[in-house]
């Protein structure tokens, strides 16, 4: 994890960076202490046309029917020289409401892709939930996909690429959870010593006391 | 078929009111209005029972005929019972009665005296047994003696066609056929065939000679006459040219003529049996033309005993006996290989355009959002720098593009 100011390492837990200082107060001194709404699509920079928006939208209702507890969303603008756009991302998800996703899909679970059209800057900011399923490299790669599209400003296909890409990240980590949990579940069982869960479905939340194990293994993974 | 034919007859000799009035074709009745059939079986649809045409004709008549008692010969299940002749045809006199079988009679139904037309017998099995007159062997107008003009039009002039046949004595479309094939055989054998079709009952002529008129006309080239006897098969005559006779021994063109016949023994038409000579003989020819290429005799010999099919075959076999004698291409090794060769070209061709698309496929569907929803578990996880949704995960890229990253 890295400080969305300067971008140096932070502790999981931390209350603010080690390095520069920077926390969710300095974000809302800086951005706003408010709510703000949010479209899914926000394009504030104008850069997509209809066409690109439809089937950017078309893209996120499939990816919502496929993973109903994410919220994907998009922030287009040009912003001024003083904020990153990982800033703006930690600020947005912490800050914004997308419309639509009230109670489905918390802010947590959010996959926020966010481009700087003046500094050509994109970057994905997730929320906690959604961080715990996404590594960095992943989200990288997905990223590095769009970069052709990008490059030629085809802003609409190339955040479909990212998107899609991510899909599949999350399609991949569902299968392996999937099956982690099956495991850890037939382990349940046979161990005597560890408490048996008595929840048949393979996604029932682990126990608090297996939190940690759980939190490892999909590092580890 | 012949049942079918028998009703096209009686429809078309039903008077035209009754056609005109009944313009759609005959629904066939259900089982259980039977006892109303005359005919037994349910094999005939109402309409064309004799006394419900009459009763059609003349509705006021109808009802003691059509409906009460059973015609005489007939069995409550309405089989019909084998009789004497005539009882039970309806009285050719009776208006409207149409005719089963036989040769027409006058258009007025007056002549035809009674009796002289024998009943249809049905047998228990649904057969009918036909009265002899009806299939009527077709007999051939008998055909004038070859002399004259006739003569001059098979023996005048060495022949053009492959078929000779001045008298046109096969049909039309099968001597096209023949002529073809023979045509396709000269092309790719070393013998040329003519076929010479004389009638049944005709001789050649006593001052014809055959085998001079064979060396006349045919001396340049190997070829086989065939003098073929309309549906009289084993009359046929194979004359080959002299120099082909002498060199190889008579058992060998024995049995070129033996296997020819054999074929044409198998039909009946003359058309068929031309047809199905020619073909063997041009089977049988090639054989001899192999045979004709071992210059030792005693390979000769011992090949002459094997058998069309049990020769090598070579890659020069003529493509048209493919159909008819497929064993001559069996060994033929080289063509089996580029075959198999191709096979496996075409396959491999197939099966690698298939990994492509299936490639293509399964890359495009990497970037498909497909399959049922997908859950995951949940669990909570330690805010981080005071985010309570998120402590500012992210990863970042430029697309400028002067900048590597
Ligand atoms: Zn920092």
């Amino acid at each position: 994890m890295k400080c969305p100011k300067c971008q140096r390492p932070v502790d999981h837990e931390a209350e603010s960076c080690y390095s520069c200082g920077y926390s969710e107060v300095e974000a809302a001194a800086i951005c706003g202490g408010n709510v703000v709404l949010l479209n899914r699509i926000h394009d504030a920079a104008h850069c997509l046309r209809k066409q690109e928006r439809d089937d950017l939208a078309l893209t996120l209702d499939q990816l919502e029917l496929k993973f109903p507890q994410m919220l994907f969303c998009v922030y287009l603008g040009t912003l001024p020289p003083h904020l990153s756009i990982s800033e703006l991302g930690f600020w947005l998800l912490n800050h914004g409401q997308v419309k639509g996703a009230e109670y489905a899909r918390p802010n947590e679970n959010a996959i926020l892709v966010l481009m700087d059209m003046n500094t050509k800057q994109i970057g994905i900011s997730l929320g906690y939930f959604a961080e715990s399923l996404i590594t960095e490299e992943d989200a990288y790669r997905a990223l590095m996909m769009a970069r052709p599209n990008l490059v030629n400003s085809e802003y609409g296909e190339g955040l479909e690429r990212v998107f899609l890409r991510l899909g599949k990240t999350l399609d991949r980590k569902g299968r392996q959870l999937r099956k982690l949990t099956r495991e850890q579940f037939h382990a349940g069982l046979s161990g005597n010593n560890g408490p048996v869960l008595d929840l048949p479905h393979p996604f029932a939340p682990p126990l608090t006391g297996e939190r940690a194990t759980m939190e490892e293994s999909l590092k580890s993974a | 078929m012949r049942s079918l034919a028998a009703i096209f007859v009686l429809v078309t000799m039903l008077p035209l009111p009754l056609r005109a009035a009944k313009v759609e074709l005959p629904t066939w009745e259900e089982a259980a209005e039977s006892e109303s059939y005359y005919l037994g079986g349910g094999l005939w649809p109402k309409a064309l029972i004799p006394d419900e045409a009459a009763a059609a004709r003349d509705p006021g008549a109808a009802n003691d005929v059509a409906s009460a008692d059973p015609a005489p010969g007939v069995a409550p299940d309405g089989t019909i019972l084998p009789t004497a002749p005539g009882a039970i045809t309806p009285d050719p006199e009776a208006p409207g009665a149409p005719r089963f079988y036989g040769p027409q009679g006058p258009a007025d139904g007056t002549a035809a005296p009674p009796g002289t037309r024998p009943a249809v017998i049905e047998n228990p099995d649904g057969t009918f047994i036909l009265p002899q007159e009806i299939v009527e062997e077709e007999a051939y107008e008998p055909l004038p003696p070859i002399e004259g003009e006739l003569s001059d039009l098979y023996f005048a002039h060495a022949p053009v066609d492959f078929l000779i046949d001045p008298q046109r004595l096969l049909t039309e479309q099968k001597s096209n056929d023949i002529k073809r094939f023979l045509e396709f055989h000269s092309d790719e054998s070393d013998f040329r065939i003519f076929v010479m079709a004389l009638g049944e009952t005709q001789k050649i002529p006593d001052d014809i000679d055959i085998e001079a008129l064979h060396k006349k006309w045919f001396s340049d080239s190997p070829t086989v006459l065939m003098l073929y006897y309309r549906e009289q098969p084993q009359l046929t005559q194979l004359v080959f040219n002299e120099s082909v006779h002498g060199s190889l021994p008579k058992s060998v063109f024995d049995r070129i003529l033996q296997n020819t016949l054999r074929e044409g023994g198998v039909t009946e038409l003359a058309p068929d049996q031309v047809e199905k000579m020619a073909i063997e003989l041009s089977i049988q020819l090639y054989w001899l033309s192999k045979l004709m290429e071992y210059e030792n005799k005693e390979e000769q010999a011992r090949a002459a005993k094997s058998g069309i099919h049990e020769m090598i075959a070579s890659p020069d076999a003529p493509e048209l006996l493919r159909e008819y004698a497929p064993g001559i291409f069996i060994e033929d090794t080289s063509k089996i290989l580029s075959l198999v060769f191709t096979l496996v070209i075409v396959v491999g061709g197939l099966a690698l355009m298939g990994l492509i698309g299936w490639g293509i496929l399964a890359w495009r569907g990497r970037e498909n959002v497909s399959g049922q929803p997908l859950l995951f578990p949940e669990f909570q996880i330690s805010p981080r720098l005071g985010g309570e949704f998120s402590g500012g995960g992210f990863v970042g890229m430029s697309f400028e593009l002067s900048e590597g990253t």
